[in-house]
């Protein structure tokens, strides 16, 4: 029941002027309208407690934002959000956020309306973005009762589709920036791994334009293709 | 504060962990180091940042009105201008991460006149106009680089230069500090009647160790000085009270508060002066003494000339060679440029190749016959450094082939006596036996008039690269008629000769600058080296020196210095004063770079080597190199134009 009652209770405590914030967030604009060179992309980076998709929490959002084809420095975002009794885990050491850090984070519930606020419209990119997108998901519902409908964007699966040449597999973001030799100021904190993220999405996006796909309807429409091919291997 | 505002604060300063890596990046590259911390973060918040695969156009001249100002984050950019004279599109320069462009089209608000091409994968921050044009109001560094470019680097350098000597030496001091701005005491002065003793106790009263006597409006009449007292003392006085009018040196030399440190130093070296007037308007303002300038050095220039002046054997001149190469590294630390140091070495040179010769003739004779002593070269063009090959001749009058023979035969034994003298004080001996004791340079006024004809008329590669030698003459000592007459005709003959003028041309273009388009520096292995290099002198001394020096002899310009040419050049309005100050600057600093790199070789006992591995140098240096040595390129490719090559 204490389950429950967190996840209710938490939507309920919502102050007028939140609950009004969570209605005015808008509706989104389909995948087919959304071109490419001149689109506004949210990248984005989590960190969360731990691995487990169903326990774990979301501890620190880093956001860069794509548009007409630049990263805006003007457009970023990063919160750490409050948590109450965190427990100490490979994560944290990883991630270097410290406990006392996060006893001053952001309350999860305003962190979490300000990244939506700041999303808006737009889809979203990430490095294994099925983790992070789920990882999202269940933090609105629990803290704001709210359903993210907003389109994931893998750029795991973008990369070795636009760049098969490459020949890597199941590779992390290390292996792409090393790939790509970027250079990464610093890594391991989630608006730093956005960031790189991103700078792989300029690199994907002129690839993109290069191979004549100029809207994420048809990036969709070959993501699908080459998930088919991939899936024979995977079940070998 | 509420706990609102506290998460708000915290989850703000969370937004800057992108914008402060950013900032840390450019904090490594000048301006951008120099800039205040708000003003970078204006720039990085109002930043995009673009991809651009290679050969990607970034900014071309058909974008028209230039709209961004980009700073290269990752990756290469040249710049391509298509040149409709000659085959097709021609790169100009390269930029690298943490420079920007288009520095002058922004501030002109103009189209760039070059493509700017992505020349691998780039990633470049880029800014909007407005955000740059509140920028450059707000940011002086930034405004400073934007209109001087790589000039206002080049303070940086001579800044860094002095921060180095700071830590070596603990004390700030740079020759080019202003007389009236180096905290003069109050200048000890006294009327011409006052008695020698009370002038003497008015010395010792102050500290000092000179006194100046000037008339009620304080303008100087005469100094005395403890080396007059000595003198005094010396010649046997009875009466103390004289007035100390009988034993000033008269009309005192003096120089104006404008005036810096190193042109007192000069002064005193020239003079054999321990003391210099300062003086405004007429008046006394203050007193300027060797030991004023020199307090911090172990070694003094003006002692040091003196001794070598007066040295009465061979074994103490060869001795200050150690002295004066401490001399050298004094200076070299303390900011001198390396226009005061090469001046000084040359001074130096100069008073040690005369008294070489005295006290050659001393020990054998005089020959009972006027010659003057002739030096070549980088002697000739007073740009020596502490290491130099002898090169020099002799000039003397004859009437007739006879007399001609005779004065040689009795000049060459103490020719031949003084060039081994000068191999003994670290001269070393000519390999292109380029020396006195020679017969075949030690010649008749009209011989070498005979010789340098042939060398102007008769354009033999041996002729060309005599006249890179010898046209660069001046007078080491001796009387200077003669030397003056050959340069005039010299001048005269090479005026009319345009195909000479041609031949020098080409000559000056054999050796190319060092300055790659794909990569900074081009390098090459020398011997079993494991480091590829690059030479200063050959590669980025070298075509200053020949294009001058064409530009010189051919415009009827005297000068032998290269860059007192250059300036001549500007004055007689043959190089356009903008062209004529970079290349100034570019070959004043592969001169530093290259003197730095002898004196750290000298100490560290390696043989001393013009070859540089650019790796070595740190990111400004080796920005500024690669400047001076598209500097030279720029010369090189005016002399290509000027001469039709």
């Amino acid at each position: 029941m204490k389950l429950f009652r967190f996840g209710l209770g938490s939507s309920s405590k919502l102050e007028p002027r939140q609950q009004e914030r969570l209605q005015a967030l808008r509706r989104l604009q389909p995948l087919s309208d959304c071109r490419l060179a001149d689109g506004r992309f949210v990248v984005v980076d989590l960190e969360t407690t731990g691995l487990n998709l169903r326990r774990d929490q979301v501890i620190s959002i880093g956001a860069v934002v794509i548009e007409n084809s630049a990263i805006d420095f003007s457009q970023m975002f990063e919160r750490t959000l409050y948590r109450e009794r965190i427990k100490i885990s490979a994560s944290i050491l990883i991630h270097g956020i410290a406990p006392s850090e996060l006893a001053t984070g952001s309350d999860p519930v305003e962190a979490l309306l300000d990244f939506m606020e700041f999303v808006g419209e737009s889809p979203l990119l990430a490095f294994h973005a099925g983790f992070d997108q789920r990882m999202l998901l269940r933090a609105l519902r629990e803290s704001l009762a709210y359903r993210m409908p907003h389109a994931f964007f893998d750029v795991a699966e973008i990369a070795p589709l636009l760049r098969p040449e490459a020949n890597l597999r199941n590779a992390g973001l290390d292996d792409w920036v090393g790939y790509f030799a970027l250079h990464v100021l610093q890594r391991h904190n989630a608006s730093a791994d956005a960031m790189a993220t991103a700078e792989l999405g300029l690199i994907l996006l002129k690839l993109a334009h290069r191979q004549g796909i100029e809207t994420l309807a048809q990036l969709e429409q070959r993501l699908n293709g080459w998930r088919r091919t991939q899936q024979p291997q995977h079940s070998l | 504060m509420s706990k609102a505002d506290v998460f708000a604060k915290a989850g703000k300063t969370a937004v800057l962990q992108n914008i402060h890596g950013t900032m840390e990046f450019l904090r490594k590259f000048p301006p951008f180091n120099q800039m205040e911390n708000a003003h970078l973060a204006y720039l990085v918040e109002n930043c995009h940042l673009r991809f651009y695969a290679a050969e990607e156009t970034i900014v071309a001249p058909e974008n028209g009105v230039v709209q961004y100002f980009y700073i290269v984050k990752q990756g290469r950019v040249y710049g391509e201008r298509s040149a409709s004279d000659t085959h097709g599109a021609r790169s100009t320069f390269e930029i690298t991460a943490g420079e920007c462009f288009p520095m002058a089209a922004l501030l002109g608000e103009r189209a760039t006149r070059t493509a700017h091409l992505a020349s691998e994968d780039t990633f470049c921050l880029v800014l909007g106009k407005p955000a740059f044009a509140k920028l450059i109001a707000l940011s002086e560094p930034l405004r400073d680089f934007a209109i001087r470019g790589v000039s206002s680097l080049l303070d940086q350098v001579n800044q860094q230069v002095q921060r180095r000597a700071v830590e070596s030496l603990g004390e700030q001091y740079s020759l080019d500090t202003r007389l009236g701005d180096l905290a003069l005491l109050q200048p000890v002065f006294c009327l011409p009647s006052m008695p020698l003793n009370r002038a003497v106790h008015l010395m010792n009263e102050q500290h000092v160790g000179s006194v100046v006597m000037v008339d009620t409006e304080l303008h100087p009449l005469g100094i005395f000085t403890l080396r007059d007292l000595r003198r005094v003392i010396a010649s046997g006085i009875d009466d103390l009270t004289q007035p100390i009018a009988r034993f000033m040196t008269q009309q005192p030399f003096y120089l104006p508060p404008d005036a810096s440190a190193f042109d007192a130093a000069i002064a005193m070296t020239e003079r054999h002066i321990a003391h210099v007037c300062v003086v405004e308007n007429g008046r006394l303002r203050g007193v300027i003494s060797e030991r004023d300038l020199f307090s911090l050095q172990r070694v003094d220039l003006v002692h040091l000339a003196q001794t070598i002046r007066h040295a009465s054997r061979l074994d103490m001149l060869a001795g200050m060679r150690i002295q004066i190469r401490q001399l050298v590294d004094n200076m070299l630390a303390h900011g001198a440029s390396s226009t005061q140091v090469t001046h000084i070495v040359t001074l130096l040179n100069d008073h040690t190749v005369a008294r070489v010769i005295e006290l050659a003739i001393e020990d054998m004779g005089d020959p009972g016959v006027p010659f003057t002593w002739l030096c070549f070269g980088s002697e000739g063009r007073c740009e020596q450094t502490l290491y130099t090959d002898q090169d020099n001749g002799i000039l003397f009058e004859a009437q007739d082939p006879d007399e001609t023979a005779r004065i040689r035969g009795k000049l060459l034994p103490l020719a031949e006596r003084i060039n081994l003298d000068l191999a003994q004080c670290g001269f070393s001996l000519c390999k292109g036996k380029i020396m006195a004791g020679n017969p075949e340079m030690c010649l008749s006024r009209q011989e070498w008039s005979r010789r340098f004809q042939s060398f102007i008329l008769d354009s033999t590669p041996e002729h060309l690269l005599g006249s890179t030698i010898f046209f660069d003459l001046r007078v080491v000592w001796g009387p200077t008629d003669g030397c003056e007459q050959l340069r005039r005709e010299l001048l005269e003959q090479i005026e009319e000769q345009t195909l000479f003028q041609r031949l020098m041309a080409e000559n000056a273009l054999r050796h190319r600058p060092p300055a790659g388009r794909f990569r900074d520096f081009v390098v090459s292995r020398k011997g079993n080296d494991k480091t590829p290099t690059l030479d200063l002198k050959k590669e980025g001394l070298t075509p200053f020196v020949d294009g001058a020096r064409l530009l010189a002899l051919a415009n009827g310009i005297e000068a032998t210095n290269t860059q007192e040419r250059l300036r001549q050049l500007i004055e007689a309005g043959i190089v356009d004063a903008k062209d004529g100050s970079a290349y100034e600057e570019a070959y004043q600093f592969i001169q530093q770079t290259r003197m730095e790199q002898h004196q750290q070789q000298a100490r560290e006992q390696l043989p001393y080597s013009n070859r540089l591995d650019p790796d070595t140098l740190n990111h400004l240096d080796r920005r500024i190199l690669r400047e001076s040595f598209r500097q030279a390129q720029r010369l090189q490719a005016s002399l290509a134009l000027r001469y039709h090559l």
